[in-house]
């Protein structure tokens, strides 16, 4: 039975993305309830899926018949079924916050649910080429959503991310196929025994293949330096989709990176060929403190959080690279942590500018008096991004610092520890600004956004409660890590 | 050494490709051609592809009826371009969707005036 | 034994914080429920100790936090020591807050108060975590609870102290997870790694690379000095002066500065163990920064004028008392640096409230305008005398029995020079102090004299009286009169920063201090309760320092250490 959860998985959010479009025939508002729908059997699925890896290990199932390495696969193992109960839940749970905020149409509950369909593809297949198509379908659902936004400049962030992002999957498929040409297989267990045995680690095919794998990847990651795209993206997006897409789309990706890494090329391929293990710290530790610097000096605050997310992932990626079972246990808590995070910090960020219309550092003066529920969510959020123990983002990191210890990767373990005051560089002054500070009237008011007919100005409950939930969450997942690390130490074998 | 330069005509197209496509993409200020470029470049990968799958005296990979197995030309990487392809298109549609609308909202199509409209 | 205790003790702060944040509206309420808890904890703490002096330990456990090491809790003797006290004090500062914040009239007081009980809500954290990640854990949180307490005033200076606060701790706080990964590793990392105490020292780090184990050391100190004040990492105190005075107080002499110590406790005793710093021979470094600390803070509070930076740079000395103590690994040493835990903590809480309450009461801040204060505040002036001598190691009262029991550690050990510094230490004590209590009940806002240490530019000035400037043949220069614009150090703002056109708010008004009696007409009960109780605890722990019973439980830490002769 749990063999098709995965497939279900995928197929369930394709089909109500096409519900919506002929809804449309009838009403406009279908698209919502239709949402709602899909992806709770589609959280439900993925719970499930999420126990039954928990309790019996890896789920493996091939598409129509046609066996590995000939058909596709696809295999659920630890790691992924965990970020498939973040996509799930994540997308379900932010349906509650785009219930008032914009927008509201059929279409755009359509792109929603391909969008949560192209992530479930990516996280739950097994195959390289399936993940560039999903990879493909997540992207393009995503340039749609980010073009949703009200303004001209929605439209150019969209066609920026359009181009860059497919410039990055185009150089993965380059890689996958010279993959293909090495080896003669797209499926992943079958790479990670082929590559060994047929071409060598360090040949120069595979070396290269690894590059640009690596490279198409990092561009939908977004690390530094290819992250151009993502400030523009997130800040001109509406809030719904700023929120979606920081917590899923660079976070799916950075998975399919980690999955690329650990179950294709695998740890021998990092210790063969050392340069490539270097090469992805040194671009991983860059991107920590280049994003953390690029932070500080931003005066909107969600290009603030963009930034932060390079950041963030740089430490992501580092931990992956180290690839030692502590470290990949507290890369996979980071990513986890972080999407919550994130995602609740621009849903405050979206609360804190409906109410007030503030969108740069100096407007969220003293608004800690004036929204104390969006404020107070995102100190929190905010404070728990930094790495205050107990929250999860303190976790993730210690488990990167005791694994980068145990392999004795000493700057990697000065810049994870000192990623925590580059982080608390640019949150505190935005802390500080909101409670200890004066605010002024802010002029923009007027001029931000829609006029009050569709609701607009209002905060609602589900946006509240969005929030909160997040910044609950981001405490009680610290709790749960213990339970979930043997989880991905077990299913995970060529780790061990 | 010298073999391998004369002999890998499809790796010199694919560079070439590639490298246009991405010049046209970073240095074209028009967002059409900019388009363009993003649809060179894929197509560079494309051919590589291809290219690639291509075996030296073998048939194309139809199986005649009373045939036996022949040595064909490998067709997985065929499939997987058509299906590439088929991804390509749907960008092109997509990004040329948006160039229409920032036509629409800008009334030009030249990246530099878009940015400095933007920022007023 | 498993004890739900310890943990209660923390709960019961933090289970108030929602609570007064509703209280809002009725600041009565709000401030009762405050003294409530503050008792109940107290209440709670005290009860674990008669079982601690027995040698008892009680330990609550959630199970696995990460990568094999619990979260869990150990109520020790140190810990409870530790405890003890800031729960004692909070109840005394809960008081004294109440004047004061009402006496000044002062915004956010719900924020202040529930701030209050987060901050010790952490401290119980710290003092009874089992292990380095535990108290890692609350260390954190002790810098986020005590953030909105140092940037109260929302004012620029206010703001900038606090970013100075955060970066200062949060880097002290990387410092500390560096060396608690190097620890964790260096005992054997998954495969039995630890970090949690042991008295006498974690047996894995004995046996651990030398190297290794002095840069975990290193790590480790360094990142709880930053919150003990050692030098050069000090300078965030006296910035965070700036606070409100009850949070000077209890915070930043007791609570946060003295959980900066109580790690460097836990690092040296229950980490290390004596034996095991001796190996890597890093107790005689500790003890010369601790050495120096001692000495140059103590020269520099010489100069401050306005009275709670002083104060300030006065703890950053004692609390180098502690550490001294500590690095010198001799049993007496032991014992007179963590008995100056608490001696130091009800000492300088009352010279902290004496200065609040000069604040609340004249608006004067500086020493220069103190003098004949004690006509108008004698009651508090008095007990100012009190703490002060005890600073300075005067029988009779508390910081004599520890400074007593450091100096015969440290002439046991044959550290002559760091008895030396000691006692030159309290010279400079006696120096800065005796200055203001002197001027406060003998000298009269007309006819005080002049503090050369204080108003005179460094470097001196001649002795002839006027300024003109020095000339290589001894001449004086003529024609040119106007010389040139010395800064006059007396016109200093309240942290102690030069401001060329500041404006004296302080001081005595027209005609002098009104005369106010020994009856307590000089100020509320509020503060003068908790100032008089604080004052009668430094006597108490200086007359009767084992029934005050601090010194047995010191002792007591100091028994349970395997390898410590007393």
């Amino acid at each position: 039975m749990i063999e098709h959860a995965p497939v279900l998985l995928v197929v369930v959010p394709i089909v109500a993305a096409s519900l919506p479009i002929v809804a449309s025939i009838v009403t406009d508002r279908a698209g919502w309830p239709i949402a709602v729908l899909g992806l709770a059997v589609h959280t439900g699925l993925a719970g499930w899926l999420l126990v039954h890896v928990h309790t019996e290990g890896v789920v493996s199932t091939v598409l129509a018949g046609f066996e590995a390495p000939y058909g596709i696969e696809l295999y659920v193992d630890g790691l992924s079924a965990v970020v498939v109960a973040l996509v799930g839940v994540t997308s379900f749970g932010l349906l509650a916050y785009a219930r008032k905020a914009q927008p509201r149409s059929n279409a755009f509950y359509a792109q929603y649910l391909l969008l949560v369909a192209g992530l479930t593809g990516m996280t739950v297949t097994g195959d390289v080429f399936n993940l560039y198509v999903f990879l493909e379908i997540t992207g393009l659902a995503a340039y749609g959503l980010v073009a949703t936004g009200r303004k001209g400049s929605s439209a150019v962030a969209a066609l920026k991310y359009l181009l860059l992002g497919t410039i990055g999957a185009s150089l993965y498929l380059l890689g996958v196929g010279y993959l293909l040409a090495a080896t003669g297989t797209l499926n992943m267990e079958d790479l990670a025994e082929k590559i060994p045995e047929m071409a060598g680690y360090d040949s120069t095919l595979i070396v290269t293949a690894f590059g640009l794998i690596v490279g198409g990847l990092a561009v939908k990651v977004a690390l530094f330096p290819v992250h151009t795209w993502q400030p523009d993206a997130y800040s001109r997006s509406p809030d719904t989709v700023s929120a979606l897409i920081s917590a899923l789309v660079s976070t799916v990706s950075a998975y399919a990176l980690a999955r690329l890494l650990l179950s294709v090329f695998t740890v021998e391929f990092l210790t063969e060929v050392q340069l490539a293990q270097w090469g992805l710290l040194a671009v991983a530790s860059i991107s920590i403190v280049a994003g953390s610097a690029l932070a500080v000096s931003q005066s909107d605050v969600q290009r603030m959080l963009a930034y932060s997310s390079v950041s963030q992932f740089g430490l992501v990626v580092a931990g992956f690279a180290i690839a030692t079972p502590l470290a990949v246990v507290g890369a996979t808590v980071h990513l986890i942590g972080h999407a919550i995070m994130k995602g609740g910090l621009f849903a405050a960020t979206g609360i804190v500018r409906r109410k007030t219309g503030a969108t740069t550092v100096s407007e969220y003066a003293g608004l800690g008096s004036r929204v104390p529920l969006g404020a107070g969510g995102f100190a929190v959020l905010a404070v728990a991004m930094v790495g205050v123990p107990p929250a999860v983002g303190f976790v993730g990191k210690w488990y990167i610092v005791i694994g980068a210890v145990e392999a004795e990767i000493w700057p990697v373990v000065a810049v994870v520890l000192a990623s925590t005051l580059l982080t608390l560089a640019y949150f505190a002054r935005l802390i500080e600004r909101l409670y200890f500070a004066e605010g002024e009237p802010i002029e923009t008011a007027t001029e931000s956004e829609q006029p009050l007919a569709d609701g607009s100005g209002e905060v609602s409950f589900g946006m509240k409660a969005v929030v909160v939930a997040a910044a609950v969450l981001t405490v009680a997942l610290a709790a749960a890590v213990p339970i979930y690390e043997p989880t991905l130490t077990e299913t995970l074998p060529q780790l061990l | 050494m010298i073999d391998l330069l004369l002999t890998r005509y499809n790796y010199y197209a694919t560079m070439l490709l590639l490298g246009i496509g991405l010049y046209m993409l970073v240095e074209s200020e028009n967002l059409v051609k900019k388009v363009i470029g993003m649809n060179i470049f894929q197509t560079g990968i494309f051919l590589f592809f291809i290219s690639l799958a291509y075996v030296d005296g073998a048939s194309a990979p139809i199986v005649d009826k009373g045939s036996e197995v022949g040595q064909h030309v490998s067709p997985l990487p065929h499939v997987l371009i058509l299906t590439a392809i088929v991804v390509g298109v749907a960008l092109t549609a997509v990004a040329l969707a948006l160039v229409i609308r920032i036509y629409a909202e800008y009334g030009t199509l030249n990246e530099t005036t878009i940015k400095e409209l933007d920022h007023d | 034994m498993t004890d739900i205790r310890p943990l209660l003790a923390i709960l019961v702060s933090a289970v108030a914080i929602p609570l007064i944040l509703a209280l809002r509206s009725r600041p009565n309420l709000r401030e009762g429920v405050t003294l409530v808890v503050a008792l109940a904890k107290f209440a709670i703490v005290a009860s674990l100790v008669p079982g601690v002096l027995e040698g008892e330990e009680y330990v609550f456990s959630f199970g696995e936090f990460a990568a094999g090491i619990e979260f869990a809790f150990r109520a020790d003797a140190l810990g409870v020591l530790f405890a003890s006290l800031a729960s004692l004090l909070w109840i005394v500062t809960s008081l004294y807050s109440i004047g004061y914040m009402r006496g000044l009239d002062e915004h956010a007081q719900t924020r202040y108060f529930a701030s209050f009980a987060a901050s010790l809500a952490t401290v119980m954290g710290v003092a009874f975590a089992s292990n380095l990640l535990t108290l890692f854990v609350f260390y954190e949180l002790l810098t986020v609870a005590t953030y909105p307490l140092v940037t109260h005033d929302e004012t620029d200076e206010a703001r900038a102290a606090g970013r100075k606060y955060l970066a200062y701790t949060f880097g002290g706080g990387i410092a500390v997870l560096g060396g608690t990964a190097l620890v964790f590793w260096l005992t054997g990392g998954l495969a039995g790694g630890t970090t949690s105490f042991a008295h006498g020292g974690i047996d894995g780090l004995a046996t651990a690379d030398p190297l290794w184990a002095r840069a975990a050391f290193v790590l480790l100190a360094g990142g709880f000095g930053v919150k003990a004040g050692l030098m050069p990492v000090h300078s965030w105190l006296p910035d965070a002066m700036v606070a409100p005075t009850p949070v000077s107080g209890l915070l930043h002499a007791v609570a946060v500065v003295k959980s900066g110590v109580f790690g460097v406790a836990r690092v040296v005793l229950d980490v290390y163990g004596t034996d095991g710093v001796a190996e890597i021979g890093m107790g005689l470094p500790l003890a010369a920064i601790a050495a120096f600390t001692l000495v140059a803070a103590s020269i520099i509070a010489l100069r401050q004028d306005n009275l709670k930076r002083r104060l300030a740079f006065s703890t950053v000395s004692q609390l180098s008392y502690i550490v001294l103590g500590l690095a010198l690994l001799e049993g007496n040493a032991l014992i007179g640096g963590l008995l100056h835990i608490p001696a130091h903590a009800f000492m300088k809480l009352t010279l902290f409230f004496c200065a609040g309450a000069i604040h609340v009461e004249t608006h004067t801040d500086d020493i220069s305008d103190m003098a004949g204060i004690g006509r108008r505040m004698p009651l508090t002036m008095a007990a100012f005398a009190v703490a002060a001598a005890g600073m300075a190691g005067i029988p009779l009262v508390a910081g004599f029995v520890s400074k007593w029991y450091l100096v015969i550690g440290a002439l046991e050990g044959e550290y002559l020079l760091f008895a030396a510094a000691l006692l030159v230490s309290g010279v400079l004590n006696i120096a800065y102090f005796w200055p203001i209590v002197y001027q406060a009940f003998f000298e009269s806002p007309e006819g005080h004299d002049e503090k050369p240490l204080v108003s005179g530019p460094l470097g001196g000035r001649f002795a002839s009286g006027d300024d003109s400037p020095a000339r290589t043949d001894g001449g004086v220069e003529e024609g040119d009169d106007t010389d040139e614009e010395i800064p006059d150090p007396n016109h200093v703002d309240h942290l102690g920063k030069f401001h060329e056109d500041h404006e004296h708010h302080g001081g005595p008004p027209e005609g002098g201090w009104d005369e106010r009696g020994w009856r307590g007409g000089e100020s509320t009960w509020f503060m003068l309760g908790p100032i008089m109780a604080t004052a009668t605890g430094s006597l108490l722990l200086g007359i009767v320092p084992s029934t005050a019973v601090f010194l047995q439980i010191v002792t007591r830490v100091v028994e349970n250490l395997p390898g410590v002769v007393l």
